[in-house]
This record gives C-alpha cells, structure tokens and sequence, in this order.
C-alpha cells in the first residue's frame, strides 16, 4: 500500500501561518519542533514533516479504518544533517517509510509499511493546468492535491 | 450558549478557511471538514486555535482528533464550557 502527500509552497505561505502561536505545540512533538527552530530554512521542515505525517496518516487510516485528527500521534524521525529525503514516521506502533522530494515549487512525499518498496513507487506529479482530466482512470495508489499540484503515486 | 449560538459562531470561525460557500451556509451538525467544507489539513489547526480562542476553552489532543465535523465540534466545545462554567 502507498501513500503520498505534496504541499505547494508557495501557497502553503499564504493559506498557514505555522508562526502563529500554539500552532507548532498542536501539530508537532517536541523532537519534531527541535528539529524545526534548528533548521537553517524552518519553512521546509515543517511542510516536509507535515508531508510525512500525511502521507503515513493516509496508509495507517486505510489499514485501520480510523479518521482522526491527531497530527502528534504521528511521530515523524529524519537525520536532518545527513538526508532529509529519507524518514519514518511511528504511529500507535506502526511504521511507515517516507521517501521525500523537495524543490523551490512544492515538496512531495511518498510512503510504505515496507522499506525496501519505496524505491519501487512511481510518482507522477502534473502542474495546473496540464491536470490530466481522467486521472481516477489511470488506478493511482494514492491522490493528492494542493494548489497547483496533482501528485498521483503507484 | 446553546447549539445554534455555537454553529453559528462556528460558521464565522469556518468561513477564512472554506471556500464551499453553500456548504457552509447550509452546515449542520452532519457537516464535515474536510469531506464537505474542503478545509485544508493544515487549516484545522487554525480552526482549533480560533475556537480556544473565541471560547476561551482548552482544547486537549484526544478532543481535537475527533474535531472532524460540527456534530463532534459542538460536544466538545459545549463540554469545555460546562466545565469551565461549574
């Protein structure tokens, strides 16, 4: 099973204000806010922790037929210095592998329960308007969309 | 504060955050987030922080996980307010 999430950044910047107080202490723990206030860009490792607890949530919530919202319960662990394309994100037990891309335009982040099939996942990312009008047909694993990104996963 | 009061502040809490204009003209409590309003994930925080807020109540993890529709919305908030009232 797959999941995906992509965050447009430069809409992400006018639709959430994360400075905004008490919004960081609801969505992250406190490992994931260290990681934050000592990051040298602070605005792409909340979307890419953002991304990963969505893109985990979206397999955990199919398995286990739970809808919450519960962004803290999902604990998100990278190595920031070394890579920050691979993680893990821990939920109630579960683990789930994230494998993520980051440009200037959005960030997108993929996953899977089982770590060696992340790398077999294909990801088709389209820009509005060049949305393909029957995407449903082509079986995505995964859909996401935000702004002006449509991110289908397989 | 009864039900309707608390909907009808919720609709103006809601509404920087949806653009489903008739969906959220129409709410009740069957309303959901997400499925209906098309709130952005990231924009239910802003909702939940506004509500502490306007309510002045306290909104604890487990309380916000089921913050998916104005059903469970309306029963925390009128809970906050029992407990902060007696």
């Amino acid at each position: 099973m797959v999941g995906n999430d992509i965050v447009d950044l430069q809409l992400a910047k006018v639709q959430s204000n994360w400075q905004r107080k008490g919004y960081l202490e609801k969505v992250f723990n406190e490992n994931e806010r260290l990681l934050i206030s000592s990051a040298e860009n602070p605005d792409v490792i909340v979307w890419l922790l953002w991304s990963m607890k969505e893109a985990a949530y979206k397999i955990h919530n199919r398995v286990n037929g739970i809808r919450e919202y519960a962004p803290k319960k999902l604990n998100c662990f990278i190595v920031p210095k070394v890579d920050l394309t691979r993680g893990r994100v821990n939920i109630d037990g579960a683990v789930y592998f994230t494998k993520s891309s980051i440009n200037s335009a959005y960030l997108h982040t993929i996953s899977s329960s089982i770590q060696h099939q992340i790398d077999a996942i294909k990801i088709s990312i389209y820009e509005f308007p060049n949305h393909p009008s029957k995407y449903k047909d082509k079986n995505p694993g995964c859909i996401s969309h935000h702004g002006k990104y449509l991110a289908l996963a397989y | 504060m009864n039900k309707e009061e608390i909907i009808s502040e919720l609709k103006t809490i809601i509404q920087p955050y949806s653009e489903e204009a008739l969906a959220l003209e129409s709410i009740d409590e069957n309303t959901d987030f997400i499925k209906d309003l098309k709130v952005n994930s990231a924009n239910l925080v802003d909702i939940v922080l506004d509500i502490e807020e306007r309510f002045k109540i306290e909104i604890d993890n487990d309380s916000m996980a089921k913050m998916l529709n104005i059903k469970s919305t309306v029963e925390i908030i009128e809970n906050k307010l029992q407990v902060n009232g007696g």
